[in-house]
């Protein structure tokens, strides 16, 4: 059962890593659960295409990815957002963190609405690109291999993309206060 | 190389480490003497900083649901070769698939015989049949007519 294994160790270690990603780019729970389920299926189903010694996690990514524009396709672009209330707090489906830095606290308070609309309001890919590029950490070439691109069109995506969010956190940080 | 000031697309690079070597250097160099350079470069990795904290906050566990769903998906997926066979082979998806091969032989076979084939019998049987039945006619009898093996039909046979 040494593919069963592989698919333990994989959701074990990246689980969390990849049920977050998967929610950043639904912006929904539920959304989130199917698809880092389906993409937990894809790596059992096609562990011997693993190559040992590559990224594990651009590998899932890249899965999660090309599921999402394919749900994306199949419901026209029409995914429910989960974008909570004013001072409604979030359902969460797990633990919460048990250490939370100051800063994350700060932002949890004072930012996280204005940060979480500005990403609501990027388009899909726009938003794969600017959370692979500023939160996952991915270099330029690692988001090429992810999304299916070239490395020049990363790079005009993420400015454009970036461009398009300092103007709506701008906007939704003055609306707030 | 860059050599005035840097645009904004390559500070969001430089903040990236996406510069080449030499341009990433000359970047370096010149946001130490520029003050306004250096407020955009700082705005960027801030742009940068939020998205991380944000996305620290929201942070969450993969819900158990999610890996049971996983394992009770693909326990419920036969895996391959021979299960897949043996799976495709239960009586209740064989015993339909049976009955319909055997009804589309029976049928099929039938269809074949009446149409494909014509029966085995010349023109010569009908000959020699009806000469015999002349030479064995009674005196008192009148032979019958002889046969005409004809596809001609007359005007009067139509109206």
């Amino acid at each position: 059962m040494e593919q069963q294994a592989f698919l333990e160790r994989a959701m074990e270690q990246y689980g969390k890593a990849t049920y977050n990603f998967a929610y950043r780019l639904t912006r929904n729970e539920a959304d989130a659960r199917d698809l880092t389920q389906e993409a937990f299926i894809r790596v059992y189903k096609a562990w011997k295409s693993f190559k040992p010694g590559t990224s594990f996690l651009s590998w899932i990514y890249r899965i999660v990815t090309n599921l999402h524009r394919d749900e994306l396709r199949r419901r026209k672009g029409r995914y429910l957002e989960e974008i909570p209330e004013a001072g409604e707090p979030q359902e969460y489906g797990g633990g919460r963190p048990l250490a939370v830095a100051p800063i994350e606290e700060y932002v949890e308070g004072h930012l996280s609405e204005p940060v979480s609309k500005a990403l609501a309001g990027l388009s899909s890919e726009q938003r794969e690109i600017v959370l692979l590029a500023d939160i996952e950490g991915c270099s330029y070439q690692e988001i090429g291999q992810i999304v299916g691109c070239s490395v020049g069109t990363v790079r005009s995506r993420l400015h454009r993309a970036r461009g398009q969010l300092r103007k709506l956190v701008t906007r939704y940080m003055k609306s707030s206060t | 190389m860059i050599e005035s000031h840097p645009t904004i697309e390559e500070l969001v690079d430089y903040a990236h480490g996406e510069l080449s070597a030499p341009d990433d250097a000359a970047v370096h160099a010149h946001l130490a003497e520029c003050s306004s350079c250096a407020d955009a470069h700082t705005e960027e990795v801030a742009l940068t900083q939020l998205l991380r904290a944000h996305a620290g906050a929201e942070e969450r566990e993969m819900p158990v649901a999610v890996a049971a769903g996983v394992r009770e998906a693909i326990t419920r997926r036969p895996a391959f070769g021979w299960e897949r066979l043996q799976a495709a082979l239960r009586p209740a998806l064989v015993l339909p698939v049976a009955a319909a091969l055997a009804v589309a032989l029976y049928f099929g076979f039938n269809t074949w015989r009446g149409t494909g084939r014509s029966t085995p019998i010349d023109a010569a049987y009908y000959i020699d049949s009806h000469a015999a039945m002349a030479a064995n006619a009674s005196f008192g009898q009148e032979a019958p007519a002889p046969l005409t093996l004809t596809s001609d039909t007359t005007p009067d046979e139509t109206h």
